[in-house]
Formats: structure tokens, C-alpha cells, sequence
């Protein structure tokens, strides 16, 4: 069965700044939804909104998928209703091991290591940087793909990807890519991630992109709005001064 | 102090070495338990220390290891088992290393223990009372690759043990020095560590004493050139847990790394002391300790970094981290620093407060409950400080430390 990621007229405040001044999105399983936008525009805000980081205080608005409600729950409610936020710059967690996380976070422990070094050889992951604690001293690229790994082990129902083009190479981005569009089949997947950078719908063909702006969707379209962004940059969407 | 300075007299008679243990004892006697006036003593329970009730062992007693002392035992390569302060046993052979009773009072400092100690009151009693030093040597060029383990039991209402390592020029060992046992008892080990030149001493200390001991320990590093000693010291147990971990920097290029950590829970004291003597130029010491207070518990830390002049481009780092679990806890930090040398490189930071928020907040958004992240990141405390040992021996502290930890409230302030 098909499930829905809703967000609707998401305001969301940080620092006594409204970042997102009214955000709607939907989207359903097996589908890839990108949103690009300059920097600034509230991109990263959103996906931190999303999986209820502390900093980040939500005005107004609903995100629902199934018609549940997130918004009043826990960052770990949210989580098991199948929402997964792989991070920008992922945290580090000294003393915690990846396996530990995992199986703290619900997962069935049976072969668990033995899944975990499948999942990192799809994301040409070295398999002893598993063994060390979540994050600590791993390269960015690192980093990205360690949180793949966790990404292909939770099977989320609806995963967002917060710059997770940033600090990998060529041949890492087409892995963790292709990681991605497997898993739009493998678990019906839905993925939202977050780029400004074109190089990413390169490997991953998207079902809708979503241009965004000063805290808000300015423009939506199929995968042919990314001609348009790069020949013309952000500027045609700007959203006109009220 | 009646049954204690009887018992201690009997023991005294007759044992060898008897006339420097006779000078200790008076010392002893002479100085006095500490009171909290004493600024070294003043976060100890002192008053309620009554020295009368415990009784000076004359022999050791006989219990079974417990289940997880076992398991030690069958990661080890050798087994050195002391109880109530009593060598038991010096394990089977093995190339490279002796393990000797030894019935001397002398400190691997060179002096002998009442001179290298004398203004410590329990360091004194351990050397009038222990009844001889388990001397642990490595001979030079030898690499032990298998854990040492010496199994600290005791049974008896106190109990004084003395052990002293020495590794020869450039050879390396790991070895755990694990406390079990002290219900109701005053537990009071010595530990001396000598690293020759070129040699690499890797140690753990893991105390898992019963709740209700009185644990004052120390030790020291004696690091010679390009020696390096990395010690992890692990409190759970005991009523009040007195750890003093002391690395003297000798010759140019010795490296001190030590981690220490507790976890304190009911009416608990943890106090811990460390002292980084920089005496030679090139020398290093980093300095990690991490404690968690719940319930009632309270917890000191107290280290002290000091250069000499002379110890040209010396590299020494502390940080003390300190967790509350509970807003009855209580922690205190107190480094400082006396640098009497320009040319070197000195740092420490310390914090007091609850879980890091984000990192919480990272293993929630895994789908971890606030509680179990918790959980985690407290048992990340300890495990940080196995991160370098033989990994079926670091499996095995870290299911017992699991274990206890399942049992501590973590209450948010």
C-alpha cells in the first residue's frame, strides 16, 4: 500500500527568525522529490523541522504521513512512523557504535552486522569504519555514507537527504545515488532531498522537483525545470516583492 | 580504634621487614586518619570512616571467583591473583615475565614507600599492612601479547594490597587490575608502574567493589625515556571511592594518556585526583575523565598538571566532563595548572551539566527513545575508554558495565 508524506503551511521560526513562511509538499511511496533552491532559502530548516531538531520551532502548519500527525510527536516518534532525516553534517556520538544505535532504534539484531557491511560495500563504505563510535573522526564523505548505511538497515518510509551530495566525489555520489533509487523499488521508498547542486539529479531521476524560496515552494515541475535552473539560474523564481 | 591497631599489631609481629612496616605504622599512628580539613581530604565522608570496626587480615580467605571474574580469567594470558591483600597465586609461567612475592617496602622510585609517601595516611597504612608486593616485570625487548590480569579479591574487613609492574627496555603488556569483593571493608591498594625506556604499558584499572566499601587506591607512573604508559581507571563500586592516579614524567618523550571514569549512583562519593609531573623536555600527557552522577551521588574531580623549568616542549592536556543524572547529584571540577617553564603547550577545559542535547537528539531521529539514547550515550562514557583494548576483553567490561547501568534512574533536570 502506498503511503503519503503531507506538509502543509509549515512555518517554522529559528532564532527568532521565520525561516519558512508557509511550505506545502506532497508526496507519496517510490516517488523522488528533489528541492533545490539557493542558499538561504530555507532548505535546511525544513528537513531539520521535520525530524524535530531542539533549535528549530514550528509556528504553524501540519506535516502528516498517512494522516498521522508529526508534528506534536517526539524526534523518535517521528522516526517510527518512518521518517528518516539523513543529515548535512551528521553528528558526532562519542562511545556509541552504529550497531548499537540500530539496535537501540528497534532494529532486528539477527545477521545485523553482516546487513550493515552489505549496506556500507553498496556505498563503498570501508567496513571497519562501522566498528568505530557513530561519526567520530570520519571524513565528510565518510560521514554521508555511513548515514546511508543506517538509511538501507531502518528502511524508512519516507527519507529526507539534507545536501547528501556535499563532500562526496563523483564515484561516491553515483554510488549513494543509485543506493537511493534502489531503494524506490526495494521498500517503496520515498525520497526528498535537498540539493543546490545539480550534479545530484544527474544520478538520481527525479519525479518532481520543487524550487523553493525564501522559505517557501516558488515553482514545481518534472524533471526538465532543471534545464531551466541551469540555463537560467534562481532568479526567474524569486518570488515578487508584496 | 581498638580492633583495627589489635588486629594491625598482630599482624605487624613477625612479619619480614618487620622494622620498616614498625616505622610506617608509627607514622601512622602519629599522623592520624585525615580530617576534611586537609584540602586534599576536604569532598571525603571522613566521619564517617570508624577505623575500630575492620580488622587487619593475617591470612588470606578463601571464596570462589565470581562469574565475571572467570571470564577475565579465560581472556588472560596470565592470572595473578591477590586476595585480601595476600598473593595467592603467580600464574603459570610464561617467557618474559616473572612475577615475584616480594617482602621489601621499597618504591620502584627508588626510596622506600614511607619516604615516597609519607604525607599520604592510607598510603602508610598500605605499607605497614599490605602483606608483601605482587611485582609484576617484563623483561626487556619482550612483547606480552596477552593480557596480565590481577585478580583484586577481598573478603576479609580490610584489606591492603601492593602491586608494583616494571617493564624492561622497549617491551609493551597490557594488563587489567580488576577489584572485587568489600562488602563492609576498607580496600586500600598501592600500584607502581615502571617504564623503561621505549616501553609501552597498557592498563586498566576496573573497580566493581561492593556498594558498601571504603576504597582509597593510587598510582603511579614512572616513566623513563620515550616510555608510554595509557592507563583507563574504571569506578563503579564502593561507598566512597577515593581514585588517585599519579604519572611522573621522567626522561624526554615519555607519554602519559589517562582516562578515568565513574559512575555514581545512591549516596556514592567518587573523588578523584590525578597529578601529571612534567619533568623531562618532549614529554606529553592527556588527560580524559568523564563521570556520571545519579541519584544522591556526588563526584570530585581534582587534577593538577605541573612542568618543570627545564621541561622545554611539553604537550599536556586535561578534560573533565561531568554528567547529572539526576538533580540531587552533584559534581565538582577543579583542574589546575603550575607551569614553571615558558616553552610548552597547556591546556584543560572542564563541564558540568546534563546529555548533550543534539547528540540526543541525533539518536532519537533514529528512532532511539530518549531514554535508551541516554542510555547509550552514558555507556559511550565507559566504552570510550576501553576503545583500545584487546576487543574480547573490551566485550566483556562492557557487558558488565551495561549491566550496572540498566540499573541506574537517569531522572532529566
Amino acid at each position: 500500500m502506498k503511503s503519503t508524506l503531507k506538509i502543509e503551511g509549515l512555518r517554522v521560526e529559528v532564532a527568532g527568525k521565520e525561516v519558512l513562511k508557509g511550505f506545502d509538499l506532497a508526496m507519496r511511496s517510490g516517488e523522488v522529490h528533489v528541492i533545490m533552491g539557493p542558499n538561504g532559502s530555507g532548505k535546511s530548516t525544513l528537513a531539520h523541522a521535520l525530524a524535530g531538531h531542539p533549535g528549530y520551532k514550528v509556528l504553524d502548519g501540519s506535516v502528516t504521513i498517512d494522516g498521522v500527525e508529526l508534528l506534536g510527536l517526539s524526534p523518535t516518534e517521528r522516526a517510527r512512523h518512518g521518517l528518516l532525516l539523513a543529515m548535512q553534517q551528521p553528528l558526532e556520538v562519542p562511545g556509541v557504535r552504529p550497531i548499537d544505535l540500530l539496535v537501540a532504534a528497534g532494529v532486528d539484531p539477527t545477521n545485523l552486522r553482516q546487513r550493515m557491511r552489505d549496506e556500507a560495500e553498496r556505498v563503498e563504505l570501508r567496513p571497519d569504519v562501522l566498528e568505530r563510535f557513530v561519526n567520530v573522526d570520519l571524513s565528510g564523505g565518510e560521514r554521508k555514507r555511513a548515514e546511508m548505511v543506517q538509511f538501507g538497515i531502518l528502511r524508512p518510509k519516507f527519507a529526507i537527504l539534507d545536501e547528501i551530495d556535499s563532500g562526496l566525489d563523483v564515484d561516491a555520489l553515483g554510488a549513494v545515488a543509485r543506493r537511493l533509487a534502489e531503494s524506490t523499488t526495494e521498500w517503496d521508498c520515498g525520497i526528498l532531498a535537498i540539493t543546490h547542486f545539480r550534479r545530484l539529479l544527474q544520478e538520481l531521476t527525479p519525479t518532481m522537483i520543487h524550487v523553493m524560496s525564501e522559505g517557501r515552494v516558488v515553482a514545481t515541475g518534472g524533471p526538465e525545470l532543471s534545464e531551466v535552473l541551469e540555463r537560467d539560474g534562481y532568479e526567474p523564481f524569486r518570488p515578487v516583492p508584496s | 580504634m581498638n580492633n583495627f591497631a589489635d588486629s594491625a599489631s598482630s599482624f605487624l609481629h613477625d612479619r619480614p621487614d618487620a622494622a620498616a612496616r614498625q616505622l610506617a605504622w608509627a607514622a601512622f599512628e602519629a599522623a592520624g586518619l585525615p580530617t576534611t580539613d586537609d584540602e586534599v581530604w576536604r569532598y571525603a565522608p571522613l566521619k564517617e570512616l570508624e577505623l575500630g570496626r575492620f580488622d587487619v587480615a593475617v591470612q588470606p580467605s578463601n571464596r570462589p571467583d565470581s562469574p565475571f571474574a572467570a571470564q577475565l580469567c579465560e581472556r588472560a594470558g596470565l592470572v595473578v591473583r591477590v586476595v585480601d591483600g595476600f598473593c595467592t597465586s603467580t600464574g603459570a609461567p610464561t617467557d618474559g615475565v616473572e612475577v615475584d612475592i616480594d617482602e621489601s617496602t621499597g618504591s620502584l622510585a627508588g626510596s622506600t614507600l614511607l619516604e615516597r609517601y609519607e604525607s599520604d595516611t592510607f598510603a602508610i597504612l598500605n605499607t605497614a599492612l599490605a602483606p608483601a608486593t605482587t611485582l609484576i616485570r617484563i623483561a626487556d625487548g619482550v612483547n606480552v601479547d596477552k593480557p596480565i590480569v590481577v585478580l583484586n579479591l577481598s573478603n576479609s574487613t580490610s584489606s591492603f594490597s601492593r602491586t608494583q609492574i616494571q617493564l624492561g627496555r622497549g617491551s609493551s603488556a597490557t594488563v587489567v587490575e580488576y577489584f572485587e569483593g568489600g562488602a563492609d571493608a576498607l580496600v586500600v591498594p598501592l600500584s607502581e608502574y615502571l617504564i623503561g625506556d621505549n616501553a609501552a604499558l597498557q592498563l586498566i584499572t576496573y573497580q566493581r567493589l561492593d556498594q558498601s566499601a571504603w576504597h582509597v587506591a593510587r598510582t603511579t607512573g614512572f616513566l623513563r625515556r620515550d616510555a608510554r604508559l595509557r592507563q583507563a581507571v574504571i569506578g563503579i563500586g564502593a561507598h566512597y571511592n577515593r581514585s588517585r592516579n599519579d604519572a611522573e614524567m621522567l626522561d624526554a618523550g615519555a607519554e602519559n594518556e589517562l582516562r578515568t571514569t565513574f559512575l555514581g549512583s545512591g549516596r556514592q562519593v567518587h573523588d578523584f585526583r590525578t597529578h601529571q609531573l612534567h619533568i623531562a623536555p618532549r614529554t606529553r600527557s592527556t588527560l580524559l575523565s568523564k563521570g556520571a552522577v545519579a541519584d544522591e551521588s556526588r563526584s570530585v574531580y581534582t587534577g593538577l598538571i605541573e612542568i618543570e623549568k627545564g621541561a622545554k616542549r611539553t604537550d599536556a592536556r586535561q578534560t573533565n566532563h561531568n554528567l547529572l543524572l539526576s538533580p540531587a547529584a552533584h559534581a565538582d571540577s577543579v583542574p589546575n595548572l603550575d607551569i614553571r617553564e615558558n616553552d610548552v603547550m597547556c591546556a584543560h577545559a572542564s563541564s558540568v551539566g546534563p546529555l548533550d542535547e543534539l547528540q540526543r537528539w541525533y539518536l532519537e531521529s533514529r528512532g532511539v527513545s530518549r531514554e535508551d539514547a541516554e542510555r547509550l550515550m552514558i555507556q559511550g562514557f565507559f566504552y570510550e575508554m576501553l576503545a583500545n583494548l584487546p576487543t574480547e576483553l573490551a566485550e566483556l567490561v562492557e557487558r558488565d558495565v551495561t549491566s550496572v547501568l540498566a540499573a541506574v534512574n537517569v531522572v532529566a533536570p
